[in-house]
């Protein structure tokens, strides 16, 4: 033991204070010759064994506390071994690198390594140099920096260390480097160095390049895990499809689960929840370093709509990958029924051929049935969510009927034209399933404009399409400018008869020209698309253009009344989140999985008359469900299923591989971190200063207790 | 009026604090309490305060015009033994008067008015054995040599109250009273024995039990080494006296009550009180009781 005053340890003398004082106070005892001796000395025999402890106990408290108090004032320190490398101690220019990673919120030994990690990098921060200058940032990626300057101010650094939580974000070291080493530029001192605290898990440091780590500050790296081995168990994928085999309602879920352990995990529990109820519960075996699938099937409860699926495997050490979520359309909506009005036995000309590859490209989950016009009558449409009729050249008044019901009903319909379709017979028949009375076939007159490099040259007369608006719902999901769609050439399409305007009926799309290419219309509860040209490449090259596909399986879940494609995919965390603005919606609240809301409003740009209709949501912090509600001009508030979305886990923070050790970048220095074995310091003044306090504490308790006794008594 | 016990020691002499305490118990009182209600006249007696009236001789005051009143066989020559325990434990007393200057004071008061009854009254001063005896007598100078002898006793020695009981009962040949002051603090064991063999051959016996109040409270507040007061007594103890006091009380307490069954078995009356008592009020206390047995 060390002591920084060991002149105040003179004062130990006073350790024989209270055996003086003892004394004299006998000494000074008033003697009175008594003659009730006898009385006295009986009383003495029946409190004299309590009242020995007592004086005892005193006597040894005011002792302890008498030594006590010159040893704190002494500062006595020991010099323990310290888990700290040797050049902790020169004066130094340091950014600490704390990984904050998701995996950091695995388990160790009953703690979250996050906290062993934070203590690692509290302890190094105490242990520099008094004259060096500290920085501090995060690992995760597009995590800030706490302490984004070089500070002497230790306890600010301590604070902000503090103040630091585990993230559900994936690790980028390549960043957190850079940021260290931008930190570093211009520090005073000669010695400038990098602490990383990590668990060196490989993931997170893929793009930290030899080159880079050379050219940096010398890099150091704790590893608060001390490399001990991290079994993980994990669910990488979820999806939801249908399964017409339970029913309209049918739903098969299929989780992935990975075993990243040296043994086979067998008998695996793994449980289905649907909407927070477990609904399925089962068992999978999984083989050592593999993974396996296991498939849920359930019919969903409660009619068509948005749910939530959420497969949880037993856990593990670490719980946040253990459990995964997915947003399942429990509908008839995703069951589509195509008409072929044109049909070839050449499967790349026939009129459907672009459409069925639309629909069912992208893992995509609708269900999709093609039919010839002369089978429609006998369909039973309820079934569909969407009818799709491509290039029909007349539709039967039985057929038109049961189109009409379908779609009053709810259904939805899209019309695509074509030269098989004809107008009049249209017009007579189904007048009132078509948002607009078809008119007569042109074929464009302007030159083909503008066409990206590289484009297959078509020198046919052909028409564009005007910039789209993304506030209909169906091209929300495309970028402002419309890319995807505005390549896109029309040589020939219908024009449609004039109408008065109607607040039910709405023109989606328009050519260049003005005319009419994609028209929406409310009949009833349905709706009806109608597309003025085709959907095969005859007068029109949209189908092989990029927005084509999200074209369509917006239309079909546009019809079908499911949320959007782009809705429905799922979000890793850290991802950002554009939900649109529907009809008069003036806010949007975000309600994230542990229950926190933020309330958005789209911003406004000086120039426009009026806001935009997206916000932008950026706190995917948390893996898990983010419902959406929102706000409407009138102040009413409502749910908005159709734009929750789901967010999931990087996968890559599941896989506790290692980083190899010829890819650590502390091993490109060779010195620094080599020397004599350090030692810390740990005072001990501390624990001392409170045994004072509890001494005395039990001084003071001591004498109040036998004071009260004697009242008592 | 009555005086406490600091007052009445102010006062000159033991023939001063005895007539002072006597006026002082029988303040407001018409009859003198001690006398008797036997119906065998015996004798006159010359009219003296607090004599009752209703016993006056009236013929004889008109004959002789003087007051006489006339007493019965049962209160002629009642002889009173006052038994003054000196040993040293008798001289403690802290604040006020010492239980061996107490015990005088009420003894001379006994006697005093004893003799003025013409009672004869004798004293016995006591440690470990007989260290001054004056035998009853009614003679002029005898009240005044008794007097004088409870103002010259001092505390010393071992107390042997058993052997002062047992010279008495040798003299004590008739219905005698004996009056033991004592404190009972360091009473053999054979006392008991003693007062029951008193009792038994007819003697009136009464047994004043007096206390320091620092006998009863142990009201010390600081750290007190304790001495023993008894010669040949070495024990002594160093204590916080504040930690003994409870149990010291019970103790005392205890020590009173054993004494009180003690006596009640013995048909001896026993009379407790501490030297901060007035003097005069124990007496009255002790002369109401009487005159109720007697009733």
């Amino acid at each position: 033991m060390h002591f920084l005053a060991p002149a105040l340890l003179l004062g130990l003398a006073a350790a024989v204070l209270p055996f003086i004082i003892h004394r004299i106070g006998r000494r000074r005892a008033r003697p009175v010759r008594f003659a009730a001796m006898e009385l006295l000395m009986r009383a003495e025999r029946e409190v004299s064994a309590r009242r020995r402890l007592r004086d005892a106990l005193l006597l040894v408290a005011r002792t302890a506390i008498a030594i006590a108090l010159p040893l704190a004032f002494a500062r006595p320190f020991a010099h323990v071994r310290s888990d700290l490398p040797a050049v902790a101690a020169r004066s130094q220019s340091a950014v600490v690198v704390l990984d904050d990673s998701a995996s950091m919120r695995r388990r160790a030994g009953g703690d979250p390594l996050f906290e062993a990690a934070r203590a690692r990098a509290r302890a190094l921060v105490e242990h520099l140099s008094p004259d060096s200058e500290v920085g501090l940032v995060l690992a995760s990626e597009g995590a800030p920096a706490p302490v984004a300057e070089l500070s002497g101010d230790r306890a600010r650094v301590l604070g902000a260390l503090a103040a630091t939580a585990p993230s559900a974000r994936r690790a980028d070291f390549a960043g957190a480097l850079r940021r260290a080493t931008q930190i570093l530029t211009g520090s005073p001192h000669a010695d400038r160095l990098i602490y990383v605290v990590t668990d060196l898990q490989a993931s997170g440091w893929e793009d930290v390049t030899p080159a880079a780590v050379a050219a940096g500050p010398e890099i150091v790296i704790l590893d608060p895990s001390d490399g001990a081995p991290w079994e993980n168990r994990a669910v990488t994928s979820l999806e939801a499809e249908p399964a017409p085999e339970e029913g309209a309602q049918g739903i098969a879920v299929v989780a992935e689960i990975a075993n990243y352990a040296a043994a086979p995990a067998r008998g695996l529990g793994i449980t289905l929840r649907l909407d927070g109820a477990e609904v399925a519960r089962g068992f999978v075996d999984v083989p050592a370093g593999g993974r396996a699938k296991k498939r849920f099937v359930h019919a969903v409860a409660g009619g068509a709509g948005t749910h939530q699926a959420e497969v949880v495997i037993d856990h593990d050490g670490f719980p946040l990958d253990d459990r995964r979520a997915c947003r399942v359309e429990a509908s008839r909506g995703l069951r589509v029924l195509i008409v072929d009005g044109d049909p070839r036995t050449v499967r790349t000309e026939d009129e459907t051929f672009f459409l069925e590859a639309a629909l069912r490209a992208g893992g995509s989950s609708f269900a999709i049935t093609t039919i010839l016009p002369d089978d429609l009558a006998g369909r039973d449409l309820e079934a569909f969510g969407a009818v799709f009729l491509a290039n029909v050249s007349r539709p039967t008044p039985a057929a038109a009927a049961a189109l009409l019901r379908y779609v009053e009903g709810g259904g939805g319909l899209f019309i695509s034209v074509g030269d098989k379709v004809d107008a009049d017979a249209w017009n007579q028949v189904a007048k009132a399933i078509l948002p607009q009375p078809l008119g007569l076939k042109r074929s464009a007159a302007a030159p083909p404009g503008l066409h990206p490099e590289g484009e297959t040259v078509d020198l046919r007369p052909a028409e564009r399409l005007a910039p789209i608006d993304r506030r209909h719902p169906l091209l929300s999901a495309f970028p402002a400018k419309g890319e995807g769609l505005a390549s896109a050439r029309f040589f020939q399409f219908m024009l449609l008869s004039p109408v008065s305007d109607a607040p039910e009926r709405q023109v989606v799309l328009r050519y260049e020209s003005g005319g009419p290419a994609l028209v929406e219309a409310e009949i009833g509860r349905g709706r009806v698309l109608l597309l003025t040209t085709t959907v095969d490449r005859e007068w029109t090259d949209l189908p092989i253009r990029p927005g084509f596909l999200p074209l369509v399986q917006e239309a079909a879940r546009f019809l079908a009344g499911a949320p959007s494609g782009e809705a429905a995919a799922d979000l890793t965390v850290g991802d950002k989140r554009e939900i649109a603005l529907q009809g008069d919606d003036s806010r949007i609240e975000v309600v994230k999985p542990n229950g926190e809301s933020r309330w958005l409003v789209p911003p406004t740009h000086a120039g426009e008359a009026r806001a935009r209709h997206v916000v932008l949501f950026t706190e995917t912090d948390e893996p898990g469900l983010y419902r959406v509600r929102a706000a409407r001009n009138d102040g009413a508030v409502s749910d908005r299923p159709d734009a929750a979305f789901v967010v999931t886990l990087d996968g890559r923070e599941s896989n506790p591989a290692r980083l190899a050790d010829a890819d650590r970048p502390d091993r490109a220095h060779a010195p620094g971190a080599a020397g004599p074995v350090p030692h810390r310091r740990l005072e001990l003044w501390h624990a001392l200063g409170a045994a004072l306090l509890a001494l005395a504490l039990l001084e003071s308790l001591l004498t109040l207790r036998f004071k009260r006794g004697r009242v008592a008594s | 009026m009555m005086l406490d016990p600091l007052d009445i020691a102010r006062l000159e002499s033991m023939a001063v604090r005895a007539r002072v305490i006597v006026e002082g118990a029988f303040a407001g009182m018409h009859q003198n309490p001690h006398a008797g209600a036997s119906i065998e006249f015996s004798e006159h007696k010359e009219y003296a305060p607090g004599d009752d009236i209703r016993r006056i001789d009236w013929k004889a005051a008109g004959r002789v015009d003087r007051y006489y009143i006339k007493r019965f066989e049962d209160e002629t020559e009642m002889r009173t033994f006052l038994l003054v325990d000196a040993s040293a434990s008798m001289g403690y007393g802290r604040k006020g008067p010492s239980k061996l200057a107490y015990a005088s004071y009420l003894a001379a008061a006994l006697a005093y008015l004893l003799a003025q009854q013409g009672d004869p009254a004798g004293l016995l001063v006591f440690d470990e054995g007989t260290r001054h005896y004056l035998p009853p007598r009614t003679r002029g100078g005898h009240i005044r040599d008794l007097l004088a002898a409870l103002d010259a006793v001092y505390p010393a020695g071992r107390t042997e109250p058993g052997r002062a009981l047992a010279h008495v009962g040798e003299m004590a040949d008739r219905r005698s009273l004996v009056v033991l002051f004592t404190d009972l603090l360091d009473a053999p064991a054979d006392l008991a024995d003693r007062l029951r063999q008193l009792r038994s051959r007819g003697n009136d016996v009464v047994l004043f039990q007096l206390l320091d109040p620092d006998e009863v409270e142990l009201p010390f507040d600081e750290l007190t080494d304790f001495q023993a007061m008894e010669p040949d007594d070495a024990r002594r103890l160093l204590v916080d006296p504040r930690d003994l006091a409870a149990s010291f009380q019970r103790e005392s307490a205890a020590l009173r009550e054993r004494w009180r069954q003690i006596c009640l078995e013995a048909r001896v009356e026993h009379r407790f009180a501490t030297t901060a008592d007035p003097p005069a009020e124990v007496l009255r206390g002790f002369l109401f009781a009487r005159q109720r047995t007697r009733k």
